[in-house]
């Protein structure tokens, strides 16, 4: 019974940092109908920014956790300016674009790659505890840092639900995303909604990427491993489906820890992408359907 | 009129001493480098590439190589490739076909140094390496040779040394990256841990590249062992599992055979690497330790944030052998230079003169005579707890 208690909650750390991630890929695709390979850069830089900052902070002698507060602040900001200029500069003109926009993100990569060596250097940037110590959750061990990873995942996911469900601006990211030519007919501007559906998905990204910094190990590649896991999350649950997201982050989560732990991780991986070629096939939309 | 002579006869002056500038310079010899600049591995390239560099300012500024009454400098070609085979392809091309390199001052990454080795055997050009494993060595690749020492030098000596430090320990489980480095250190590691009498519960592999250890640690933490060893694991990689373990509760014996020093493993795994046996690390703290090991390790510090280790080091002799093998061979024909390179010596940045066996393990001498350094982190510091210097042939 622990083990399945360990296991469930496992799932559920890894799976939040999924959520997020998934979010903010599957909301572009939702309103722009492109896919952005660039996104694991934004969620990068706001996690090496958190770890530059926080050593800089703490070493002027800050507590931990200001810093921290103020290191999110810098990374999330810097995330959001870099998504900005990104969409500015580049997506702008190739929205509903898919070849266009994959290009554009694939060149992308390789500069953001390269800048960020060039700032950050290759190495392993070092991000003390926030929250340190653990609690037992019904026999199974947990730190405090992920439980505060995972509290922060439920309220923004929880907040962007209500934001697409009762604002105004996410019913207008709504009805773009169900057919972008009849909403503008209504009078909905889908450049500007664009922008702000974008602008949500980068703060998403940095969100992640400030949260998951102290329990991961922050390089300028570390957007990589969880670009393919989001990825992955918004196929199997359906490309610009929020519900889709989440279920589909959660089911990539499940099946890592699961067949990590029973199998060994090599084995964990390989399945991954062999669910994801059998959903494919069986629903070739994803389980919820394009959003 | 005046002034067009004047001007004439004055870029004559400036053609004259350039021609008599570029007749005075050394001629310089490319040192090519296949590391990792990026990723988990990347405090191993950027110090090999830091090591290269000291080297070769060293040797520059004593004069440089000399070879049948010239003199020649060295200059070291750094690439990025990101140990996988993929990078580890377009750097070998690039080095060799591109930049025209006759040398591989040092290659990290078993699979990158595969790519590698499969164009230097066959254009003739001369490679150093810290990859391990049959698979790159022995008489097939008489152009190849060895810069650290490796898990068949390490393990030997670590584990039944480990083994003996904690007699209750009866039981191991082993992780290693998913690749030829990892696969090469559990190959070895699984027979010589065997040979202890220490009961294997599980060899398990992981993707080089992963940030989310969790449910390995998990995995790892059910079987209850007395011992976990990452073998090849990176530093980085190393830190985030013994973390992760920590916070499930598991403490028992820890060790990374490949292991290369406190600064890494500690940026990811905090406290929870405390007790961390390690066979690649090198401690620079206590009386043996000269004044040029210091200043050069405090330089590294400053530039690479880590002390330097097996690794990095490994890449400052092999620039050494390659000046000795030059000079002995009197030439800077790379089939020449190893033709020599068994027979040289040269003086290692351990401090001792040393030069190359290996006949009795791989068939060749090609393996740098290295000295095996058994550390451990204590307190947060990198201790050494013994040195065996090797008496193979």
């Amino acid at each position: 019974m622990q083990t399945v208690i360990q296991l469930t909650l496992t799932s559920l750390q890894i799976g939040a940092v999924y959520i997020l991630f998934s979010l903010g890929l599957t909301l572009i695709f939702g309103v722009m109908r492109i896919v952005n390979f660039a996104h694991g850069h934004l969620f990068a830089v706001s996690a090496l920014l958190v770890a530059v900052m926080l050593s800089w902070l703490a070493g002027m002698g800050i507590p931990i956790l200001p810093a921290y507060l103020l290191a999110v602040l810098a990374g999330v900001t810097a995330s959001a300016a870099l998504g900005f200029i990104i969409y500015v500069f580049g997506f702008k003109y190739f929205q509903r674009d898919m070849v266009g926009s994959f290009i554009l993100s694939i060149g992308l990569v390789l500069l953001l790659d390269g800048i960020f060596l060039e700032i950050f250097g290759g190495g392993v940037r070092a991000v003390p505890e926030i929250l340190p110590g653990s609690v037992e959750i019904l026999g199974a061990s947990v730190t405090q840092q992920r439980l505060f990873l995972c509290g922060m995942a439920v309220v923004i996911t929880a907040a962007l639900y209500w934001a697409l469900t009762y604002t105004k601006l996410g019913k207008a990211l709504r009805a773009v995303s169900i057919d972008h030519e009849a909403a503008m007919l209504q009078g909905v501007p889908y450049s500007r909604l664009a922008l702000a559906g974008f602008m949500i998905a980068a703060v998403l990204a940095a969100l992640a990427g400030a949260l998951i910094a102290p329990i991961s190990i922050v390089t300028p590649v570390i957007g990589a491993d969880y670009l393919i896991k989001g990825f992955i999350a918004v196929i199997i649950g359906g490309l610009g489906s929020i519900p889709g997201a989440i279920l589909g982050a959660l089911f990539v989560a499940v099946i890592e820890t699961v067949g990590s732990f029973y199998l060994d991780p090599t084995s964990a991986t390989i399945t991954i992408f062999v669910l994801v070629i059998v959903v494919l096939q069986v629903r070739p939309k994803g389980l919820m359907g394009h959003g | 009129m005046s002034g067009l002579r004047t001007l004439k006869m004055a870029t004559l002056g400036v053609a004259m001493g350039m021609m008599g500038s570029i007749a005075g310079a050394q001629e310089t010899i490319k040192l090519g480098l296949s590391v990792p600049l990026s990723g988990g591995g990347a405090v191993w390239g950027r110090g090999s590439v830091f090591m290269c560099e000291r080297a070769v300012k060293e040797i520059n500024e004593a004069g440089g190589v000399t070879v049948d009454g010239q003199a020649y400098n060295f200059e070291c070609v750094a690439y990025d490739n990101k140990y996988n085979a993929a990078d580890g392809t377009k750097v070998a091309q690039t080095l060799l076909n591109r930049e025209g390199i006759k040398f591989i001052g040092g290659s990290l990454g078993t699979a990158p140094v595969k790519a590698m080795q499969s164009l230097t055997e066959r254009q003739g050009v001369l490679l150093f390496t810290t990859a391990w494993g049959f698979t790159v060595k022995g008489p097939k690749f008489p152009l190849t040779f060895t810069q650290m020492n490796t898990p068949f030098e390490i393990l030997p000596n670590l584990i039944p040394f480990i083994a003996e430090q904690h007699p209750d320990a009866k039981t191991l489980a082993m992780l290693n990256p998913n690749d030829a480095s990892g696969q090469d250190t559990e190959e070895v590691a699984r027979k010589v841990w065997q040979d202890t009498g220490i009961e294997l519960l599980s060899s398990d592999f992981y993707e080089r590249g992963t940030t989310e250890f969790q449910p390995i640690a998990a995995r790892l933490a059910a079987l209850n062992p007395d011992i976990i060893d990452l073998g090849g694991s990176p530093p980085a990689d190393a830190g985030a599992v013994f973390r992760e373990l920590a916070a499930i509760g598991w403490d028992g014996v820890k060790v990374v055979e490949v292991g290369t020093g406190a600064d890494g493993i500690k940026a990811t795994g905090g406290d929870a690497v405390e007790g961390v046996y390690m066979g690649a690390a090198v401690s620079f703290v206590g009386d043996e330790v000269t004044d040029h090991q210091k200043e050069v390790n405090e330089e590294a510090r400053a530039e690479i944030g880590e002390s330097l280790n097996a690794i990095h080091i490994g890449f400052y002799d092999s620039i050494y052998a390659l000046k000795a093998a030059m000079e002995a061979a009197d030439s800077i024909e790379p089939k020449e230079v190893a033709a020599v390179m068994p027979g040289v010596t040269f003086r290692t940045f351990y401090g001792s003169e040393i030069g190359f066996y290996g006949e009795e393990t791989y068939g060749t001498v090609q393996q740098m005579r290295l000295p095996v350094i058994i550390t451990q982190i204590q307190d947060g510091e990198l201790v050494e707890l013994g040195r065996v210097d090797p008496d193979g042939k």
